[in-house]
C-alpha cells in the first residue's frame, strides 16, 4: 500500500516535471518534445498488449494515422465542398479530439473479435493490413481526406478555454504540455491496470495462457481490451498529432512508424509501462539524430548515398529489434536496471 | 464472360505466387511455431537478385537458379537466428526478430537497388488465344512451377527422412528432442525450404508484377493470408488459399470500378477483407485452448 | 585408463546430487541413483514427487540445477537430449507422444535417424542413407519383438489405439539401439491386460537383449513386479531404496503405495 502511494506520488511529481519543462525547453526543441510525448503514449498502450496479451499489433501507426485524420476530417466538416465556403463547418477541435480515441477503439474491437481468439499472431498481419488498407484508402478517396495534393489543412486551432494549442510558439508549449499530461495519465491507468484484479489475470495469461483459461480467466475478452486500450491511446495521440502541424497527408504514416512503435516497446521492455515513456524518448531521439547523420554529404570520409536518411532508419531499428529480442528479451531499460543494481548490491 | 475468364487466369497465375509464400509460411509455423515475418522478404531478395544477374547479360535461367540458390542460404540463416535461445526465445519474440530480419533486407536492398521498382523480361514465346482469352508463357509457366514445387514438397515431406524429421517436429517437439533432433536444425531447414519456396515465387511473379524493396510487406501480408486460409497449418489449404486470393483481387480490379471508381487501388484492401471474413468466419470454429 | 587395470565395471547410469529447479519452485531436491548394465530399476513415488523430472533432466530435456548426470562413466550433465541418445539412454515419453500424422514406420526410422543425429539434418540425413542397411535389419529386429508394429506399419501412429502407441514409442526407442530404456510412466491410461502385456515385453527384452530399464512409475505394485530394484521418491527427495522384495514388505511403501495392505477391499 505504501509502495503504491509512493509509486503515484513519484509518478504525479514526475509528470509535473514533464509538464513544466514544456515551457522550459528551448522553442527548438518542443517539437521534438511533442513527438516523444506522442509516441510514449501510442507505446505504453502496445507495452501492454505485448507484454500482457502476448500479441503484437503492427498497426499502430494506422491507428494513429486514424486518430488523426478523424479528429481533422471531424473539424473541418464532413462535407469537401462545404470545408470550402464555410469556415465553420464540422464540429469544435477539442470535440473532434475526444471522438479520435472512441473511434479508433470501435475499429480496433472490431478487428479484434475474431482475430483474438486464434493461435498465431493473426492479429498481427490483420493490424498490418488494416494499415495499408487504410494508407490506399487515404490516397484513394482525396476527395474526402485531401490526398497527398493538397493534403488536408485545419484552419481552426486546438482551444480549450482560450488555452490555444497548436505548432508553433506558445501554443505548441501548451500543446506539449497537454500530451505530456496525457501520458502520466496513460501511465496511472496501465500500472493500475497491471496492479489490479484485472492485472493479476493479465499476468497469469502472460505466463501461460492455458494456466489463466482453467482458472476461469476470459483470456480473449481481456486480451481484446488491451488491444482496444492501445488502439485508443493511438486515436488518441493521432487526435493531438494531427494539430500539432494543422496539416495531414497520407506519407507522414508510412508502414515503418507501426514498427518504429514495436521497436520502442522492445527497447523500454515487453509490459513496462515506464519503459515505453522512457524507450519513446529515447528511440525519437536516436531517430531524429539518424535523420541528421543520414541528410549529411560525407560520414566518416565515405560519400553517403541519396538513400542513406531511409537505409539508416529502416536498418538501425531493425538491427535494435533483432538483438534486442535475441540477447535482452525482457528489454534494454530493464535490463540496465538489473545491471544498475546488481553493480550497487556488488559493491 | 471473356473477361471474367481472363481475369481469373490472371488471378491463378499471381495467386500461385501468393501459394507458394503461404505454403512456405505454414511449413514453417507448423514445424517451428514461428510466424516467419521475412517471408516476403525471401520472394522480393529472389525477384531482386534475378533481375540484378539478369542486367549482368547472364542467361535468365541462370540467374534464377543461382538467385533462389543464394535466397535459400540466406534463409537457413534466418532461421537459425529466428529460432532465438533455448528456452528465452519466445514465439512472439520469434515474430519480432523475423520482423527486425525483414527491415534489414529492406535497408541492404535500398542501398544496393535503390528506391525504384525493377523487372526482368518474361519468358518469350507467342501468348496463346483460347475463345479470345489470353494466356500468357509466363502465366503457364507460374502455375506449373508452383505445382511442381507443392507436389515435391509433399514428396519430401511424406517420403524422405528429412520430411519425417520436420513433420515429426509439428507434431510433437518433445518427442522429436527425445529421439535426438535438435529443434534448431530443424528450424534451420526448414527456413531454408521456405526460402527457396518463397523465393522462387518472387521471381517468377517479378516479370509480371515488378519488385521494389518494399515490396515484401504487401506479399508477406498476401503469403500469410492464403497460409490463414488453412488455419496457418495446411500446406493444400494455403496452396487454395493463394489462388483464392489471386483470383479475388484479379476480380476487384476488373469489376470494381461497379461499386467505386478508385477499385484498382484497393486490389489488396479488397483481397483482404475477403481473408479476414473468412479467418473470422473460422474463429468460430477454432479457439484458443 | 591405462589398459589392463582391474578397475570395477562402471555402473550405466550415474545420477549425483541432482537438482531440478522450475523458477522459484525446485522439483528434485538432491537425488542420486545407480544403475548397472542390464539391470531393471523402478523410480516410484506419488503424482508430483519429482519423478518425470528426474528423468528429463537425466535424459537432457532440461538442464539441472545442481548435480551430476554420467553414462559409461563420462559427464553428461547439461548435454542436449541428442547426446545421451547417442550415449545408449533413450527414454519412452509420458504419455506416448508418438508423432500422430507420421506412419507407424516412419516413427520407427525416425528412432534410427537420431543417432545419426549430432546437430546438423542434411549431414546426419546423408550419414542416416549410408546406414541404410544396418537400419533396415534393425528394423527387421524391432518388428520380430514386436509384430504388431509390422502389422500397423503403414498406419498413421495417431490413428491407432493407446497400447499400440505405447508399443510404437517403445519401438522407436529401441530402434536408437538403446543400452538403458528409461520408461515414462508404461501404465497411464491404459487398460491393466495391456500393462501385463507390454510389462511381460519389457522383461523379455531386458532378459534376451540385455537391455538395462528404468521404469518410473505411479503404480508401484507394477514396479515391484518388473523390477529387481526401486528408489521411492517424495517431494523431490530419495526417501527409500532397497531390491523390490524389501520394498514390498515395508509398512510405509505398503500403506502408502500399495493400498495398504488387507484393511483395504
Amino acid at each position: 500500500m505504501r509502495l503504491a502511494a509512493t509509486r503515484l506520488a513519484a509518478t504525479l511529481a514526475a509528470g509535473a516535471g514533464a509538464v513544466w519543462l514544456a515551457y522550459r525547453l528551448d522553442p527548438n526543441d518542443v517539437p521534438i518534445y511533442m513527438n516523444m510525448g506522442l509516441a510514449a503514449l501510442v507505446a505504453i498502450g502496445l507495452s501492454l498488449l505485448m507484454g500482457f496479451a502476448g500479441q503484437i499489433s503492427l498497426g499502430q501507426g494506422a491507428f494513429y494515422a486514424l486518430g488523426a485524420y478523424t479528429a481533422a476530417i471531424l473539424t473541418v466538416g464532413l462535407d469537401p465542398d462545404e470545408r470550402l465556403i464555410n469556415p465553420d463547418a464540422g464540429i469544435p477541435p477539442w470535440a473532434a479530439v475526444l471522438v479520435a480515441p472512441v473511434l479508433t477503439a470501435l475499429v480496433a474491437a472490431a478487428v479484434g473479435v475474431p482475430l483474438l481468439r486464434l493461435r498465431g499472431h493473426y492479429l498481427a498481419f490483420a493490424t498490418l493490413a488494416l494499415h495499408l488498407i487504410l494508407i490506399a484508402a487515404l490516397f484513394a478517396e482525396d476527395g474526402f481526406t485531401g490526398g497527398q495534393d493538397p493534403g488536408l489543412i485545419i484552419a481552426k486551432p486546438l482551444e480549450v478555454a482560450g488555452f490555444a494549442m497548436g505548432g508553433v510558439g506558445d501554443a505548441a508549449r501548451n500543446l506539449a504540455a497537454v500530451i505530456w499530461g496525457l501520458v502520466t495519465v496513460a501511465l496511472l491507468v496501465g500500472v493500475n491496470l497491471v496492479r489490479s484484479r484485472a492485472g493479476r489475470a493479465l499476468r497469469a495469461i502472460a505466463t501461460s495462457e492455458a494456466a489463466a483459461a482453467a482458472a476461469g480467466i476470459n483470456v480473449a475478452a481481456y486480451k481484446l481490451r488491451l488491444f482496444v486500450l492501445a488502439a485508443g491511446l493511438a486515436g488518441l495521440a493521432g487526435g493531438l498529432f494531427a494539430f500539432r502541424l494543422g496539416f495531414l497527408s497520407p506519407d507522414a504514416f508510412p508502414v515503418i512508424i507501426s514498427i518504429e512503435f514495436v521497436v520502442i516497446v522492445v527497447v523500454g521492455g515487453l509490459g513496462s509501462v515506464y519503459g515505453a515513456v522512457l524507450g519513446a524518448i529515447a528511440i525519437v531521439w536516436l531517430q531524429d539524430r539518424l535523420q541528421q547523420l543520414g541528410t549529411r554529404e560525407q560520414l566518416l570520409g565515405f560519400d553517403l548515398p541519396v538513400q542513406a536518411p531511409g537505409v539508416f532508419r529502416i536498418g538501425v531499428f531493425a538491427l535494435i529489434l533483432i538483438v534486442v529480442m535475441l540477447f535482452l528479451p525482457r528489454g534494454v531499460l530493464p535490463a540496465l536496471g538489473d545491471g544498475l543494481r546488481r553493480a550497487r548490491r556488488g559493491r | 464472360m471473356t473477361e471474367l475468364v481472363q481475369l481469373v487466369v490472371i488471378g491463378l497465375s499471381t495467386g500461385s505466387a501468393f501459394a507458394l509464400v503461404g505454403i512456405s509460411f505454414a511449413l514453417i509455423f507448423r514445424t517451428t511455431n514461428i510466424v516467419n515475418f521475412a517471408q516476403g522478404a525471401f520472394a522480393v531478395l529472389g525477384g531482386q537478385l534475378t533481375v540484378w544477374l539478369v542486367d549482368k547479360e547472364w542467361p535468365t535461367a541462370a540467374a534464377a537458379i543461382v538467385a533462389v540458390l543464394l535466397v535459400t542460404a540466406i534463409g537457413a540463416l534466418v532461421g537459425l537466428v529466428a529460432v532465438g535461445i533455448r528456452g528465452l526465445t519466445t514465439p512472439l519474440a520469434s515474430l519480432v526478430i523475423t520482423l527486425g530480419v525483414a527491415f534489414v533486407f529492406q535497408a541492404l536492398q535500398l542501398l544496393a537497388f535503390g528506391d525504384r521498382p525493377h523487372t526482368y523480361p518474361a519468358v518469350s514465346g507467342r501468348a496463346w488465344t483460347v475463345h479470345g482469352v489470353v494466356v500468357q508463357p509466363q502465366y503457364v509457366l507460374i502455375a506449373s512451377v508452383t505445382v511442381v514445387a507443392a507436389l515435391l514438397l509433399t514428396l519430401v515431406l511424406r517420403r524422405t527422412i528429412i520430411g519425417y524429421a520436420l513433420v515429426a517436429t509439428s507434431d510433437s517437439v518433445r518427442a522429436a528432442e527425445l529421439v535426438g533432433l535438435s529443434l534448431r536444425s530443424v528450424a534451420v531447414v526448414t527456413f531454408a525450404v521456405s526460402a527457396l519456396l518463397s523465393a522462387v515465387g518472387g521471381l517468377l511473379l517479378t516479370p509480371i508484377q515488378p519488385v521494389n524493396y518494399d515490396s515484401d510487406v504487401g506479399i508477406a501480408i498476401n503469403g500469410f493470408a492464403a497460409a490463414a486460409f488453412g488455419g496457418l497449418v495446411s500446406i493444400r489449404l494455403a496452396f487454395v488459399g493463394g489462388l483464392v486470393l489471386g483470383v479475388a483481387q484479379q476480380l476487384v480490379v476488373g469489376y470494381g470500378d461497379v461499386i467505386t471508381p478508385q477499385a484498382r487501388q484497393y486490389e489488396l484492401a479488397a483481397a483482404l477483407v475477403i481473408m479476414l471474413v473468412l479467418i473470422g468466419w473460422r474463429s468460430r470454429k477454432e479457439t484458443v485452448t | 585408463m591405462t589398459a589392463g587395470s582391474p578397475t570395477p565395471p562402471l555402473p550405466l547410469l550415474e545420477v549425483e546430487g541432482l537438482v531440478v529447479r522450475y523458477g522459484p519452485a525446485t522439483a528434485v531436491d538432491g537425488v542420486s541413483l545407480r544403475l548397472d548394465a542390464g539391470e531393471r530399476v523402478a523410480l516410484i513415488g506419488p503424482n508430483g514427487a519429482g519423478k518425470s523430472s528426474l528423468l528429463n533432466a537425466i535424459c537432457g530435456l532440461f538442464k539441472p540445477a545442481g548435480g551430476r548426470v554420467r553414462v559409461a562413466g563420462r559427464d553428461v550433465t547439461g548435454h542436449s537430449p541428442g547426446e545421451i541418445v547417442r550415449l545408449g539412454v533413450t527414454q519412452v515419453p509420458e504419455g506416448r507422444q508418438v508423432f500422430a500424422s507420421l506412419p507407424v514406420e516412419a516413427n520407427l526410422f525416425l528412432g534410427a535417424f537420431g543417432r545419426e543425429f549430432r546437430g546438423e539434418l542434411v549431414t546426419a540425413a546423408l550419414r542416416y542413407a549410408r546406414r541404410r542397411g544396418q537400419v533396415q535389419e534393425r528394423l527387421e529386429r524391432v518388428y520380430e519383438l514386436l509384430p504388431k508394429l509390422h502389422e500397423l506399419r503403414d498406419r498413421p501412429a495417431g490413428q491407432t489405439s493407446g497400447g499400440e502407441q505405447q508399443m510404437v514409442a517403445i519401438g522407436r526407442a529401441l530402434m536408437a539401439e538403446p543400452r538403458l530404456l528409461a520408461v515414462d510412466e508404461l501404465s497411464l491410461g491404459l487398460a491393466p491386460l495391456v500393462v501385463q502385456d507390454l510389462s511381460e515385453f519389457l522383461r523379455r527384452l531386458n532378459e534376451e537383449e540385455g537391455v538395462a530399464l528404468l521404469l518410473v512409475e505411479q503404480n508401484a505394485a507394477l514396479a515391484f513386479e518388473l523390477c529387481e530394484r526401486a528408489y521411492v521418491l517424495e517431494a523431490g527427495r530419495c526417501v527409500l531404496e532397497g531390491p523390490s522384495s524389501e520394498l514390498e514388505r515395508n509398512e510405509l511403501v505398503r500403506t502408502a503405495y500399495l493400498g495398504g495392505g488387507l484393511e483395504v477391499a
